[in-house]
């Protein structure tokens, strides 16, 4: 497994979104155990602290919970959280992103909103990026 | 638990400071990063861990023992560097049947299957060894011995970077199952980061900083735009790195607990506020007082 070394992402951060994704694409089912720190650790070459931080990051969440000497589980309804998350999240920090460039090459408010809607993925994979 | 414990360690050669008033801790069952640029003080310190020599001023335990003079201890440790000797009239795999009794947890089956991966040649004279090919065989020494301190000083010198790469993932997998507290020293951060728990960046044999490697991604960011602009944003605060650029254009690094809710404002304005790599910072808050490489150039 690789990760994206050259992102200034810290490297839980990156853990933690791809288990979100591992979630959202049904490959860990909810109440279904998830990867221990250790196992993370040995899939993507980093430090067990690392992978740590990244699951305790979706267990302050509430993604998954703990369950005294067995692991991590992903808890029910982490689907449904995950997304509206990202929506909010991911989703309003590109768009801040946008609005700015578009204002600094002069893209009026219409044209702007007339390339999105003129936009459209190619392909299956394409929306899974 | 803190395996090792440094107080105001300082090692002068002749009237050269080598070390100079360093005071750490490391916890057990870590893996450390110990980061300075060439001279910094990394292989002194090492070789202090190690046993190798004495500090002149101030004190370094492991396990509350001084490592000087300590069979104990020198059992306990390896310390892998370019440096290390073997009789002339070795082949390989007599090394590694002569090294292995010297340790209490190494694992032959380790050390073979790695000489094997590596595609070592058993008959073969150490001296012959390319650089590369010595420090990948002085590795395998360093992972198999499996010692309770294991030193490595610029392990990957030479190394090829498939083998870098096969070499911390070796070295991670065996820790995952053989828990052990581990220094790297290396000018070159970005190559080992990942397997690293905690960094100790060492200036002119000073500490720095040391602090959690997760942290240091997040310590600075950089900001870079029209000077005019962004030069009031940043009056009166302490900048890690200042470069005045093209025509009017400056680029800034600072701490981010500096800046707080004035980003925002900035993106707006037109800045630009970005992360910084974790090399670069290293280079930033290691660089010496002369104003950079350009500053030799601009007296033509």
């Amino acid at each position: 497994m690789i990760l994206n070394t050259d992102s200034i992402k810290p490297i839980y951060l990156q853990i933690a979104e791809w288990l979100e994704v591992e979630i959202l694409n049904n490959n860990i089912q909810e109440d279904e155990r998830i990867y221990s720190q250790y196992q993370l650790a040995d899939m993507f070459t980093i430090n067990p602290a690392t992978a740590a931080k990244g699951l305790n990051l979706l267990a302050d969440e509430n993604i998954v919970y703990k369950k005294r000497g067995l692991g991590m589980f992903v808890s029910p309804n982490a689907k449904q959280f995950i997304l509206t998350k990202r929506r909010k999240q991911v989703l309003e920090q590109m768009i801040k992103g946008l609005v700015v460039e578009a204002k600094r090459l002069d893209v009026s408010e219409n044209e702007l909103i007339k390339m999105i809607q003129a936009f459209k993925p190619v392909g299956k994979e394409e929306e899974h990026l | 638990m803190k395996v090792i414990q440094s107080h105001n360690l300082s090692k002068s050669y002749g009237k050269t400071t080598a070390l100079n008033d360093l005071t750490f801790e490391i916890e057990e069952n870590t893996i450390t990063g110990l980061i300075g640029r060439n001279g910094a003080g990394k292989t002194t310190l090492l070789k202090i861990m190690a046993g190798h020599i004495q500090p002149t001023h101030g004190e370094l335990r492991i396990y509350s023992q001084k490592p000087f003079n300590n069979l104990e201890r020198s059992a306990g440790t390896i310390l892998i560097d370019d440096s290390m000797m073997y009789p002339d009239s070795f082949r390989l795999v007599d090394i590694l049947s002569e090294v292995a009794p010297f340790y209490a947890n190494w694992n032959n089956t380790l050390a073979n299957g790695l000489f094997d991966y590596f595609s070592f040649n058993p008959n073969q004279l150490h001296s012959n060894l390319s650089k590369g090919s010595k420090s990948t065989f002085n590795s395998i020494i360093g992972i198999a011995s499996r010692c309770p301190l294991t030193l490595f000083d610029e392990p990957t010198t030479g190394m090829d970077s498939a083998v870098r790469k096969d070499f911390y993932k070796a070295l991670l997998k065996d820790y995952l199952k053989h828990p052990r507290t581990i220094i790297l020293s290396s000018h070159l951060l970005s190559e080992l980061e990942e397997i690293l728990e905690e960094i100790l960046l060492i200036k002119q044999g000073s500490k720095r900083l040391h602090l959690p490697v997760m942290e240091l991604k997040e310590l600075a960011v950089g900001i870079r735009g029209n000077a005019q602009i962004l030069q009031p944003f940043v009056e009166g605060k302490e900048l890690i790195y200042r470069e005045e650029f093209a025509k009017d254009n400056l680029y800034i690094v600072l701490r981010k607990e500096l800046l707080q809710q004035e980003g925002e404002v900035m993106k707006q304005k037109g800045l630009e506020v970005f992360p910084i790599s974790t090399d670069d910072l290293c280079v930033y808050l290691t660089a010496s007082n002369k104003g950079g490489i350009d500053n030799v150039f601009k007296k033509d």
